[in-house]
C-alpha cells in the first residue's frame, strides 16, 4: 500500500497551491472576485487555464494532463483552503465530466474550456427535484427535425456568464423515470437568466428555456450515467473542497485559542476546549481518509466509484457541520463577524452540504449501492 | 404535601392569555408582523410603534413592581405574556432600558436617578445600550479596560466597548468601566450612565457573517461624564452588573421560539419534495422532527416547573443556566432542520429581500429567502449572553462540590 502522492502530483500541488495562495490573498480579495459583475474573476480563471489548473481536472483521453480522481481531490483541496469563486466545478469538472462521458466525446468543445475561452455550465437542478439524478420535469420535443427545450433549470452554477449549457430534459416518460432522460447542448443566448449568489457568495442562476433549439448529446441510458457521473464527480470534488476548507477551519481555531486569553491564560488551556480541538482532528482525519479512498476508485466500475464517493460526501455533510459550528463556537463572537475569514469558510463549508446530494441523500444512496 | 401534579394553567392564567392576545390582535399593526414574519430588517420606528402601544396599555414594564410603573405580574403571568408576543410576530421589546438597568436602578439607584431616568424608559424617551463586552472581555467580563479616572467633578473615560446590540440606534449606554485601576478584577469596576451625544464617543457598525448590523463597536475617547451618573458605589459595579446578568429571566429558553419554529418546519416539510414525494413522508427526517418535538416538549415542562417554582417566590439557580443551554442547542437544531428541509433552495441568498417593501418574485419558495440566514445568525445564541460554555463553568462550581 502506498498513502503518499507521487513526486508529480506533489509538484501539482505546490504550484496550484502557491498560485491560488498570490491571488486569494484574505478575505477581501475574495470578496472583490465575488462581487465582479460575473461573480468571480474572469482574469484569475484564464491565468488558471495558462498555468494547467484546468488541464489537470481533464484526462490526457480529452485533451487534459490529469483527470484522474487524486487530481480533483488535490485541485479541489486547494479551491476550498482559498475559498476560490472560479467555475472550476461547473465548467471544468460537471459539464467536461458529461462531454467525455457522452458516446462519442466532444473533445473540441473540452480543450476549449481546458483553454479558457469556453465557458460551459451544467443545468441539471430542479427547483422540486432535490438532488436527484433522474427526476425531470424540463422536457425537450423534436419539431422539424429541431429539439426544443421547455422548462426552467435551478440552481445552474455561473449560468449567467457560461455561452453554452448542458441541459438534463425529459424526452419521454414520467417525471420519475430513470428512462426517456436526454441531455442538449443550448446557446445560452437562448435562454432567460435570473442570476444572484449564494449564501456562501458563488453565483447561481435560475436558467428558463422557451422552445430554446438544443443539440443532442445523449439520450436514455448513456444520458442517465452521464448524469450520475457528472454529480459523482461534483460530489468528489466537493468533498476534497470540504476537506481542504476544514483544514483551514482547525487551523485558524487552534491559532486563535492560543492567541486569545481569558481569566489569565489562553481558553486553548482549558481541557473541555482541548478535548474538542481532538474531536474535529479526529473527524477530519476520517473525511482526510475517505476522501482518499474515493479519490483513488474514481476510474473503477461505477458502483465502486459512486459508493466512495456517497461514503465521503456523507461523512463530509456530518463533519462539515461539526466543524463549522465548532469553529464558530469556539471563536466566539469575532467568528460571527464579516470581517473575519473563518465565517466565510463556515458558511462554505455547511452550503457545499447542500450542493450535489446532502448527507442524507448520500447515506441514502450509500445504503441503496450495498444492497442493505 | 403535592398530591396530584397539574400541569394546566388556571382559568385566570387562561383570560389573561386570551387578554393579551386580544390586545395584540387588535394593536400590533399586520405590516409589522408581517416583517418580523418575513425576517425583515425593523427600523428604529419599527421597535418604537410596538414599545409604545405597550407604554400606553401600561405593559412595557412588565418586569417592574407596580409602584415603578410595572405590572406587577407574577412569573406564570409574565411567561403567558412573553409566550403571546411572540407569537403574533411583534418586534422583540429591546431589552436594555427597560429589562436590564430599569431593575438594577430599582434595586441601587438614588432617588435623583430614578425619578429621572425611570419614567423616560417607562416613555421610550431614552433608548439605552449595554456597554458590557470589550474586545478583550468577553466570557471574562471581569477583566475589561475601560477606564473611568476620577477628575473632580466628572469621570474622564477611555476605551472601547463591543457587540454593542442596536447602539446605533442608542441616545444613552450603561457601561461597566474600571475605577481602580490597582484593585482585583471584580473589585475595581463601577457601573456608569453615559449620554451617547458626549463629545468623544464613536460608534462603528460590526457587519455578522450575514451581512447584517446589528451589533457595534462604541469608543470613548477622552469622554467627560458627570459624577453624579454612577449608579451605587465606586467600585462596587460587579454587584450590580451581576445582577442584571442573573435578573428573573424566564424567557431564557426561549421556548416560543422554538415553537413556532418547529411549525414552520413541519410546513416546509410537507411542501419539500424528495423524490417527487413531501419529505415529511421520509421516515429519517421525520424522526428527526419527532425527537427535536421530544426535546422541546421536555424542555417546555422544565421550563414551567422553573416559572412555577419562581412564582412562588424560589429563585431560580443554576435552572436558568441549564435552560439557557439546551434552549440554544434545541433552538439551533430548528433552524439546522429548516435549512435541511429545503435542500438547495437553502442556497440562493437575496439581499434585498429583507428590505421592506420588497415585493419582487423570490427565487423558489417565499419560505426559503431567510432560512439559510437565520441559521448562520443563530450561532450567536450560543455565544452571547454568557456563552454555553460559561453556563457549564458556573453549573459545574455552584453544584457540584469538586
Amino acid at each position: 500500500m502506498d498513502f503518499t502522492l507521487s513526486e508529480e502530483r506533489k509538484m501539482l500541488q505546490e504550484t496550484v497551491g502557491k498560485f491560488f495562495n498570490s491571488n486569494y490573498k484574505n478575505i477581501d480579495k475574495r470578496s472583490e472576485n465575488v462581487n465582479l459583475p460575473e461573480g468571480y474573476s474572469k482574469e484569475f480563471w484564464k491565468e488558471s487555464s495558462d498555468l494547467g489548473v484546468i488541464s489537470a481536472l481533464v484526462s490526457p483521453k480529452f485533451g487534459g494532463l490529469g483527470g484522474s480522481g487524486e487530481d480533483i481531490s488535490i485541485i479541489f483541496e486547494l479551491v476550498g483552503k482559498s475559498l476560490c469563486v472560479e467555475p472550476f466545478l461547473s465548467s471544468a469538472v460537471l459539464s467536461s465530466t458529461v462531454l467525455s462521458s457522452i458516446s462519442n466525446p466532444r473533445n473540441d468543445l473540452i480543450t476549449d474550456i481546458i483553454e479558457g475561452n469556453l465557458l460551459i455550465s451544467f443545468a441539471h437542478c430542479e427547483m422540486n427535484n432535490r438532488y436527484e439524478d433522474h427526476y425531470i420535469e424540463t422536457n425537450a420535443h423534436l419539431k422539424n427535425d429541431e429539439w426544443n427545450i421547455n422548462g426552467t433549470k435551478s440552481f445552474v452554477m455561473n449560468g449567467d456568464d457560461a455561452s453554452k449549457i448542458i441541459v438534463s430534459a425529459r424526452i419521454n416518460g414520467d417525471v420519475n423515470d430513470r428512462d426517456g432522460i436526454g441531455l442538449f447542448l443550448v446557446d445560452n443566448d437562448q435562454t432567460l437568466k435570473r442570476p444572484y449568489n449564494t449564501i456562501d457568495g458563488y453565483r447561481s442562476t435560475e436558467l428558463t428555456f422557451e422552445n430554446s433549439k438544443g443539440e443532442l448529446l445523449a439520450k436514455n441510458e448513456n444520458a442517465l450515467k452521464c448524469i450520475i457521473k457528472a454529480n459523482s464527480a461534483g460530489a468528489l470534488a466537493l468533498s476534497a473542497e470540504a476537506l481542504g476548507i476544514m483544514q483551514i477551519c482547525f487551523d485558524l481555531t487552534l491559532d486563535y485559542l492560543k492567541t486569545r486569553k481569558q481569566f489569565g491564560k489562553s481558553i486553548g488551556a482549558f481541557q473541555s476546549i482541548q478535548h474538542r480541538m481532538v474531536d474535529m482532528m479526529l473527524e477530519i482525519e476520517q473525511v482526510k481518509s475517505a476522501v482518499m479512498l474515493a479519490s483513488s476508485t474514481f476510474e473503477t466500475d461505477d458502483l465502486t466509484r459512486d459508493k466512495n464517493i456517497s461514503a465521503a460526501k456523507n461523512l463530509v455533510g456530518r463533519v462539515g457541520k461539526l466543524i463549522a459550528e465548532e469553529t464558530i463556537q469556539l471563536h466566539g463572537g469575532i467568528a460571527m463577524t464579516w470581517e473575519y475569514s473563518a465565517a466565510h469558510y463556515a458558511k462554505r463549508l455547511i452550503m457545499i452540504d447542500h450542493l450535489m446530494g446532502d448527507s442524507d441523500y448520500h447515506r441514502d444512496r450509500f445504503k441503496l449501492l450495498s444492497n442493505f | 404535601m403535592v398530591i396530584k401534579m397539574n400541569f394546566e394553567y388556571s382559568e385566570k392564567d387562561e383570560n389573561f392569555r386570551k387578554e393579551v392576545k386580544d390586545w395584540l390582535d387588535e394593536t400590533l399593526p399586520k405590516s409589522l408582523s408581517e416583517k418580523v414574519k418575513k425576517y425583515q430588517r425593523l427600523t428604529k420606528e419599527d421597535y418604537e410603534i410596538f414599545m409604545n402601544n405597550l407604554t400606553a396599555k401600561g405593559w412595557l414594564a412588565w418586569h417592574w413592581p407596580k409602584e415603578y410603573g410595572g405590572t406587577g405580574w407574577n412569573a406564570i403571568e409574565k411567561h403567558i405574556f412573553e409566550e403571546e408576543i411572540i407569537k403574533a410576530s411583534a418586534p422583540r421589546i429591546v431589552p436594555f432600558g427597560v429589562n436590564m438597568l430599569g431593575p438594577v436602578l430599582i434595586e441601587f439607584g438614588t432617588e435623583e436617578q430614578k425619578n429621572y431616568y425611570l419614567p423616560r424608559i417607562l416613555s421610550n424617551e431614552d433608548w439605552w445600550a449595554q456597554g458590557y463586552s470589550e474586545p478583550g472581555a468577553g466570557s471574562d467580563l471581569a477583566s475589561l479596560k475601560t477606564t473611568a479616572v476620577d477628575k473632580g467633578d466628572h469621570y474622564l473615560v477611555n476605551g472601547q466597548k463591543t457587540w454593542t446590540t442596536l447602539g446605533h440606534h442608542a441616545d444613552k449606554i450603561f457601561c461597566l468601566v474600571k475605577t481602580d485601576l490597582n484593585a482585583k478584577p471584580q473589585l475595581g469596576i463601577s457601573f456608569l450612565l453615559i449620554d451617547m451625544d458626549t463629545p468623544g464617543v464613536e460608534v462603528k457598525p460590526i457587519i455578522t457573517l450575514d451581512g447584517e448590523h446589528e451589533v457595534n463597536e462604541v469608543w470613548f475617547t477622552n469622554v467627560k461624564v458627570p459624577k453624579k451618573n454612577i449608579v451605587g458605589k465606586e467600585n462596587e459595579g460587579w454587584t450590580y452588573a451581576k445582577y442584571l446578568l442573573t435578573f428573573e429571566r424566564t424567557g431564557i429558553a426561549g421556548v416560543p421560539y422554538s415553537k413556532s419554529a418547529l411549525n414552520h418546519l413541519k410546513m416546509i416539510s410537507k411542501r419539500s419534495l424528495k423524490n417527487g414525494k413531501p419529505l415529511i413522508e421520509d421516515p429519517i427526517f421525520s424522526s428527526e422532527i419527532a425527537e427535536l418535538e421530544i426535546d422541546l416538549l421536555a424542555m417546555e415542562i422544565f421550563n414551567l416547573r422553573t416559572v412555577s417554582a419562581a412564582a412562588e417566590g424560589k429563585a431560580p439557580g443554576m435552572e436558568s443556566s441549564l435552560l439557557k443551554i439546551k434552549g440554544t442547542l434545541v433552538r439551533q437544531k430548528t433552524t439546522e432542520l429548516l435549512r435541511k428541509a429545503l435542500g438547495p433552495q437553502a442556497l440562493p441568498y437575496l439581499p434585498e429581500q429583507f428590505d421592506e417593501g420588497w415585493n419582487e418574485m423570490p427565487v423558489g419558495p417565499s419560505y426559503a429567502g431567510p432560512i439559510a440566514k437565520q441559521y448562520f445568525n443563530m450561532r450567536k445564541i450560543s455565544i452571547y449572553g454568557g456563552s454555553n460554555e460559561i453556563q457549564k463553568n458556573i453549573v459545574a462550581k455552584a453544584s457540584f462540590g469538586l
